[in-house]
């Protein structure tokens, strides 16, 4: 088994551990990049077992049946007679096998690539259950489920705006300190991704003015440095100058400010 | 429904509960009862002046203790400020007092600023199997024993300790050291410990799965953990000028270091801005 037909397998849903076969076992046990990638889609499944379940309410009977019902009627006012039916089936028949005829061709000649479109499918459906589990963790009440959701926002694509969004809007609001500065941390992919660059280096020259926390003004002054973020300099000036601010946040204002030159 | 406590120094108690004078030292006592055993319960604690404990305890109140205290060498108040007394008078109560209440099983400390140049200490004891959530301002010391629920624990101006936790921990203290010991760590759950000046000193099973998350800019990290270390970001080199126009370069391994303990886990991370970050094994 190589990589790929293992993380087909892996995006399948299956557990670690749950009905993969030895095959599958066996490629785990050799190649640490699928072993890795397992765990972490093991640690997804559980994550979105926390998530609350929807209740259904109790019109979904009611509108099952109303379907079900219509079905009914729709299925009534097509039936005919079997003999009549035979010409149409038949042409049916043969275009069924024409087109698995050549759906056979086009699988053949193109299979070396057969299994893509699925993977494609599927790893999309993973980026948005994992940017779903992120999401509504950082809406949680206990400031570590809010810290699990900062760090499942590293696993998104850096050009997801939703999950950049969350993040920022927990760097400026959050009432956890030590949240708020692992957001800060988090947004550093996003500053890499041509999509959200921009928006995320606006977020931070932003965020700075709003904190009062002085480890979160550094990390927010270090992060403006590391990004050599000119627009952050009156700012970043404003707290070198204001003597209500902690003098470690404006020597390292101060610092970053030479840092840009 | 919500049950409400209210505290004017001392003087008056409204609603059901009345505060019980301690024996000496004009210690004061209030028991607030969490209305539903079967859901989980909460404290949460904000404001205050003076140190705090609270402790995890067999029972299943919340027990409110606090006497006032003279700050030594305090003057509190402001000239011409509201506080002050007119002259010849002097301060029997106020509105800044204490305020408990209880809603949906979570017990609320709101401790305002007592008189000018006062503090007020206080111990509260709640079951153990409860979420903490205690914040304070102007406080000093805080210490939290022998929980198991999850902790949130901010201070200003003091160190925050936390002995025999077995639950999660997010600590951050502005001007102390963090101190913390956890008998377990629940599965699957994130922590942090963080202070702007002074030491985090974090105290771990020996078999605690993590990935830790380090960072101090003056200081070092110690462990006697087998971490095993990721690779670092690039280093950073920068060339500058002193004052005497001579070259100067300096290569900052820059921010934050990570490693996994027994294979890797939840994240846990520990930051200091001036401080060292102490690791140890329990």
């Amino acid at each position: 088994m190589n990589c790929e037909q293992a993380k087909t397998q892996m995006l399948g849903g299956a557990m670690p551990g749950e009905n993969q076969g030895e095959e599958f076992a066996a490629h785990l046990a050799s190649c640490e990049s699928c072993r890795n990638e397992s765990s972490r889609i093991g640690a997804l499944w559980q994550s979105l077992d926390l998530l609350p379940v929807e209740e259904p309410s109790g019109k979904v009977r009611e509108r099952f049946y109303e379907m079900l019902g219509a079905y009914r009627q729709g299925q009534a006012s097509v039936t005919m007679p079997v003999k009549q039916a035979w010409p149409k089936m038949i042409w049916q028949v043969a275009a069924a096998a024409a087109l698995l005829v050549v759906g056979l061709g086009v699988g053949y000649g193109v299979r070396e690539d057969r299994s893509r479109p699925e993977l494609v499918q599927l790893r999309e459906e993973v980026a948005s259950m994992r940017q779903l589990v992120a999401l509504s963790l950082m809406q949680q009440q206990s400031a570590s489920d809010r810290l699990r959701g900062v760090s499942w926002s590293y696993q998104v694509e850096p050009s997801d705006e939703e999950v950049m969004n969350a993040l920022v809007t927990t760097v400026n609001h959050d009432p956890n300190v030590n949240v708020r500065l692992a957001a800060v941390d988090a947004l550093r992919p996003f500053t890499g991704s041509p999509a959200t660059h921009l928006m995320a280096r606006n977020a931070v020259i932003q965020a700075l003015p709003r904190q009062t926390t002085p480890i979160v003004q550094v990390a927010l002054i270090d992060f403006l440095a590391e990004l050599k973020e000119r627009n952050a300099a009156p700012e970043l000036r404003r707290l070198v100058s204001d003597p209500d601010i902690d003098s470690g946040v404006r020597k390292r204002a101060e610092w970053a400010l030479e840092r840009m030159q | 429904m919500m049950k409400r406590i209210v505290v004017g120094m001392g003087l008056v108690a409204l609603a059901a509960a009345q505060p019980q004078p301690g024996a000496q030292d004009g210690r004061q006592q209030i028991t607030m009862p969490f209305r539903d055993p079967s859901m989980p319960r909460k404290l949460v604690v904000e404001g205050g002046t003076g140190s705090l404990t609270i402790r995890g305890y067999q029972g299943q109140d919340a027990i409110i203790e606090y006497t006032g205290r003279e700050i030594p060498g305090a003057t509190g108040r402001g000239r011409g400020s509201r506080n002050e007394p007119p002259p010849g008078m002097h301060q029997i109560g106020g509105s800044r007092g204490l305020d408990i209440t209880e809603e949906s099983n979570t017990v609320r400390v709101n401790s305002q600023n007592i008189f000018g140049g006062r503090a007020r200490d206080m111990v509260i004891q709640v079951p153990a199997q409860t979420s903490v959530n205690v914040k304070t301002m102007f406080g000093g010391s805080m210490t939290i024993e022998n929980i198991s629920g999850d902790i949130e624990a901010e201070n200003f101006n003091g160190q925050v300790t936390i002995n025999n936790a077995s639950g999660s921990v997010v600590a951050h203290s502005m001007n102390g050291k963090i101190l913390v010991s956890l008998d377990r760590v629940a599965a699957d759950k994130s922590m942090s410990f963080s202070t702007f000046n002074g030491d985090v000193d974090v105290t771990l099973p020996a078999d605690t799965k993590a990935r830790f998350k380090m960072r101090t800019d003056f200081g070092d990290i110690f462990t006697d953990f087998d971490v095993k270390m990721e690779a670092n970001a690039a280093p950073v080199v920068e060339e500058s000028k002193d004052k005497n126009g001579k070259s100067r370069r300096r290569v900052r391994v820059d921010g934050t270091q990570s490693g996994t303990i027994n294979g890797g886990g939840p994240e846990m991370q520990f930051t200091t801005f001036n401080g060292r970050i102490l690791i140890h094994k329990k």
